[in-house]
């Protein structure tokens, strides 16, 4: 009798921890497979692709690589001397029209004034719409000769945010295209991070949601929201051949991973002692949002 | 914690150290249910090793998790 109870007792505490071990062991699962994190997160950054608005030789740049530039600040110069030509060939072709059209005028008022006898009523009608049309000849001066005011202003490049100049190849000396891009400006004000979620875990995120961002191999953490999901990721099993016709990959795996959707987070604060640099790489966890 | 621990240069995720950890653990715990004699309460020896072994690595897991 004395040995059964001895044997129940082993059983009973051998089965009480072999339940602990499956529940706690459960717990971690679904903690590690069901909740809303990543390891594959981006932080990310809008970049602006610097380019020239006219086409030139670059004469100046006034910004080194990684160099920090405010909104408005000069990067490089193209070289204006042709621009300068070009305005006063439309300078003089507008003062031309002007005295054109001065002159129009006044044979219109003259000949106005006349009656029958002394000139035709075709001559007197034709006379004012030359008038008219020296008119519209001037007009169009005006606008050519803006038109190469404008391509002056814009030899000298500017920055259109503030941030960080990066990538920065351009050389005085170099040809610069029109809308060639020569450097790229990195927008202070526009971090924000994609998480790559398996597309499982997405039914458990939802816009709004808190959001605890963790930079790779650092302690420290960041915190934002959930501002979107992706609506469309591509289909890597059916590209499209040149006839546009379906080319479905015929492998179907007994193990399929998942897809991963981006859902870009915005953070809240960045902390002013910290770097961020777009492309790092986070650990990106969703909290569910206080109902 | 951190998710990831860097092991010369390489990032792992901190849940394999658990993982070295908790089979650390069971060892020393082992050892010490031998000489004291405690395995004679024991049923499956085996049985009650593993379970010692999930329920301190899940612990050490949730803890990061």
């Amino acid at each position: 009798m004395k040995d059964f109870k001895k044997l129940i007792l082993r059983i009973a505490f051998t089965l009480t921890i072999v339940v602990i071990a499956l529940l706690l062991g459960r717990m971690l699962w679904v903690r590690y497979m069901d909740s809303p994190w990543t390891r594959d997160g981006r932080v990310r950054a809008d970049i602006v692709n610097i380019s020239s608005d006219v086409s030139g030789l670059v004469t100046q740049v006034l910004v080194k690589d990684n160099q920090f530039v405010h909104k408005g600040d000069l990067l490089f110069k193209i070289d204006e001397e042709r621009y300068h030509h070009t305005l006063a060939q439309m300078q003089a072709q507008l003062d031309q029209r002007r005295v054109m059209l001065e002159m129009k005028r006044a044979q219109s008022k003259r000949r106005d004034a006349l009656d029958n006898e002394v000139i035709s009523q075709e001559l007197r009608e034709d006379s004012d719409l030359f008038s008219a049309s020296a008119k519209a000849e001037y007009d169009q001066a005006a606008a050519e000769r803006d038109h190469a005011k404008l391509n002056v202003v814009r030899t000298a490049v500017l920055a259109p945010v503030d941030g960080w100049v990066s990538n920065l190849v351009v050389r005085p000396g170099d040809y610069a295209q029109a809308g060639a891009a020569k450097l790229a400006i990195i927008d202070q004000k526009s971090f924000w991070v994609y998480g790559y979620f398996e597309e499982h875990k997405l039914r458990l995120i939802h816009i709004g949601d808190p959001a605890e961002i963790r930079l790779l191999g650092s302690d420290q953490r960041l915190y934002g929201h959930v501002e979107s999901i992706a609506r469309g990721i591509t289909d890597r099993d059916n590209p499209t051949d040149v006839r546009l016709l379906a080319n479905v990959n015929p492998s179907f795996n007994w193990v399929r991973l998942a897809q991963r959707v981006p859902v870009r987070i915005k953070l809240d604060a960045i902390p002013k002692e910290l770097m961020l640099v777009a492309g790092m790489t986070c650990s990106v966890i969703v909290k569910q949002a206080k109902q | 914690m951190p998710r990831e621990i860097a092991l010369l240069d390489a990032l792992v995720p901190t849940l394999l150290i658990a993982f070295m950890i908790s089979v650390l653990l069971s060892w020393a715990l082992d050892w010490l249910f031998s000489h004291l004699g405690l395995y004679q309460h024991i049923w499956y020896r085996s049985l009650f090793r593993l379970a010692v072994f999930i329920c301190f690595f899940s612990v050490l897991g949730l803890m990061i998790y």
